[in-house]
């Protein structure tokens, strides 16, 4: 089956990435998986067609970004693929009702937004899937794991690079200020002076967006770059995805942030499974049962909140003993979340 | 027939004229013709719908990208109505190869994003049945359908003699008035402006309604886009009145004030001999019809006595003598009028679809 996918894609995200794999592993099943496009001079290994008729299915991957391609093509892929051939990959929890976390992260701003998402998924129609752990709000939506840890991805130490960082970030600061102003940076405070270099590194840590409000929500920005320079955090500019595992290599300690809105609907991400692809300690910043759900049990040793201070000079200090938990975390995930069961899982939705 | 339109309609461009009289010639042949979308304040005469029960086929009118109707409206018309039951109208002579002639042409990626292998995808997507507004569409899958008509009911003033009309016509706020946007008609417009200049005082001022005809505009300039021209001072040696463009139902109004209106088709439509909405519509208004056209095409659609009203190279010597025995010229409008009403009217413009739909639907149950 020729999988045709419709997706906002950027070689700095982390769908992109979870979509190469699906490209990567594809033909071993008898499969094959192309962005609708053209090609990406930097990420030569990305595949992209706009010959439509060579395919069989479409998927369209959605965040919270209501991508739109242009007109022309878009008839035809509506044209080529009827409703029981077009999958939704609703990433982002965009079909959902409003949630809004703290006041602060939402899925939609107001229910008009909203009505205006589930008017153009529902008009799309073919299966809509969520990338969540938990049992879907919305009783139309099915569950799918989507993203998926790929081993032969893990870098092993000696063919990591050098260790440049104590502590790194690496994620773009797109709702994440508020977790990290009144959790992460605090920490940080603490033990600054008995941690060496840290690092954030993804899109608007210096400054927000120079588009402005066409970026999205200005809150989803919010920055104190002088916080930052004052704990003495640098700000390096995002990498592509495919050096996203080697970045994060360059640290002892990485911490995994998620925006709070996908955290509340335990929607996964990426971001949790390449971390462990890196050569790094990854603390992350979810509860113990949500790390558990995800992780298995020695992921309840990983988890930050609560004692971040503490855990991160721990792990410094004991890096042998979080080797072990990573390993055993690892183990688990190749277990239950390779990208050979996600691609299967992917085509078998895709046949029925 | 129930029919449902799908384009983009403006008050200001494109064929909203068009779509106004089919509607309204539907309304009177008891058929039921809608444009998609929500109602439009400024266009309180077109019924709008985005309910799609009910509708016999559905008219897909494409310009420009943007005739296609935004999420999640695009997916609800082409899963709603099925293939059979839609049409296609390429109006602009997207559906074929890549075309240029002078600095004309009917794709052009950088301008619209669009390469011509797209356009020529989307139709296929829309229908299989592709009309054209010509009378020889250049490939086999395209089908002539002129879409735009003369509607005899909308005559501004009607004449029953050429002399009556010649009467009538002596005393005018213009000599002449053309409509329409600077877009690939310059050189035309160019060689009609120098050939009318020593008739201005005799004749009257010219009026050019449309955009950018006083300047180059600068997004031409910054995509490096030809044929959008001008020559500003021109314009001002012959006291050239330039006015923006005018709303779709004030066009005939002030061609009605001009002595003298040009058609002029840009050189992609001659080519192809697409008619548009000004090649009929330029009829209805008490002024004398200048058709600066192709012979064979004027006497293609317009009939044999439109001929009379065509300048041929020498622009200056028709007008002159057209201002010298006027009733000569209104005799050929009359004739063209007639033949117009008798050949293009929207009624029969209806029957025609009524036909083509019909086809669709038994070419479709056939495959």
């Amino acid at each position: 089956m020729n999988v045709l996918v419709v997706m906002k894609h950027r070689g700095d995200a982390g769908n992109t990435h979870a979509v190469a794999n699906y490209m990567r592993l594809a033909p071993k099943h008898g499969h094959k998986v192309a962005v609708f496009g053209t090609p990406i001079w930097y990420v030569p290994e990305l595949q992209f067609s706009m010959d439509v008729r060579r395919f069989d299915r479409v998927v369209y991957v959605f965040e919270s970004d209501p991508y739109r391609i242009k007109p022309l093509n878009e008839a035809v892929i509506l044209d080529r693929f009827p409703r029981d051939k077009r999958l939704i990959m609703d990433t982002d929890g965009m079909y959902n009702p409003v949630v809004t976390v703290d006041g602060y992260d939402f899925n939609h701003r107001n229910e008009a937004e909203r009505a205006h998402w589930i008017a153009r998924l529902d008009a799309l129609g073919g299966r809509i899937m969520q990338t969540t752990i938990a049992a879907p709000i919305d009783p139309r939506v099915g569950v799918m794991t989507f993203y998926g840890y790929n081993p032969e991805l893990q870098l092993h130490p000696s063919k990591a690079p050098p260790k440049q960082f104590d502590i790194l970030h690496l994620g773009h600061n797109w709702w994440r200020w508020r977790e990290v102003s009144r959790e992460i940076l605090p920490a940080l405070e603490e033990i600054r002076d008995e941690v060496g270099r840290i690092a954030f590194i993804g899109l608007w840590w210096d400054a927000p967006p120079p588009e402005g409000p066409a970026a999205g929500p200005e809150e989803a920005f919010e920055l104190d770059p002088e916080r930052l320079r004052r704990l003495r955090i640098e700000t390096p500019k995002a990498v592509l995805y495919n050096d996203v595992i080697r970045t994060m290599s360059t640290a002892r300690i990485n911490i995994m942030t998620q925006r709070p809105v996908l955290r509340r609907l335990k929607h996964l991400t990426l971001k949790y499974f390449e971390i462990f692809c890196a050569d790094t300690i990854p603390l992350l910043m979810l509860d113990a049962d949500h790390a558990e759900a995800v992780y298995g049990p020695a992921g309840r040793e990983l988890s930050l909140p609560g004692s971040v201070a503490n855990k991160l000079l721990d792990a410094l200090r004991r890096p042998d003993r979080y080797r072990e938990v990573v390993a055993e975390v690892r183990r688990h995930l190749v277990s239950h979340y390779s990208y050979d069961r996600r691609v299967q899982e992917l085509f078998a939705v895709l046949q029925n | 027939m129930k029919l449902l339109l799908v384009t983009s309609v403006d008050p200001w461009v494109r064929s909203v004229a068009s779509v106004h009289r089919l509607v309204a010639a539907g309304r009177v042949l008891r058929h039921e013709i809608f444009v998609y979308g929500e109602p439009n304040a400024q266009l309180p005469n077109l019924p709008f719908t985005t309910d799609l029960a009910g509708f016999d086929c559905a008219v897909f009118i494409m310009q420009v990208a943007w005739d296609l109707p935004d999420m999640p409206h695009l997916a609800r018309l082409l899963d709603g109505i099925p293939r059979e039951r839609r049409i296609a109208i390429d109006m602009w002579g997207r559906f074929n190869d890549t075309i240029r002639l002078e600095h004309d042409f009917n794709h052009l990626e950088k301008l619209d994003g669009h390469a011509g292998w797209e356009w020529e995808e989307a139709f296929q997507a829309i229908s299989d049945t592709i009309l054209q507004p010509t009378l020889a569409p250049l490939r086999p899958q395209g089908r002539s359908f002129l879409f735009h008509g003369y509607d005899q009911a909308s005559l501004t003033a009607p004449r029953r003699t050429a002399r009556e009309a010649a009467a009538a016509w002596a005393s005018k706020d213009y000599g002449a008035a053309y409509v329409g946007s600077n877009w690939q008609r310059w050189e035309q417009v160019r060689r009609f402006l120098e050939a009318y200049a020593p008739l201005r005082d005799k004749a009257g001022t010219v009026c050019l309604a449309g955009w950018d005809w006083n300047a180059r505009p600068d997004w031409a300039v910054k995509m490096g886009l030809m044929g959008i021209d001008t020559d500003p001072a021109l314009l001002a040696r012959l006291a050239v009145e330039v006015r923006d463009g005018v709303r779709f139902d004030e066009v005939v109004g002030l061609l009605s004030r001009a002595r003298f209106a040009p058609i002029f088709h840009r050189p992609l439509f001659r080519h192809l001999g697409l008619v548009t909405n000004r090649t009929f519509e330029t009829f209805l208004a008490d002024s004398l019809p200048v058709l600066m056209l192709p012979r064979d095409f004027v006497a293609a659609i317009y009939g044999e006595a439109a001929l009379a009203l065509v300048p041929g190279n020498d622009i200056a010597a028709h007008l002159d003598d057209a201002l010298s025995r006027p009733e000569t010229y209104w005799d050929a409008v009359l004739q063209t009028r007639s033949h117009l009403a008798k050949h293009h009217s929207y009624a029969q413009r209806l029957r025609e679809l009524e036909a083509l739909a019909k086809d669709s639907a038994k070419a479709e149950g056939a495959r």
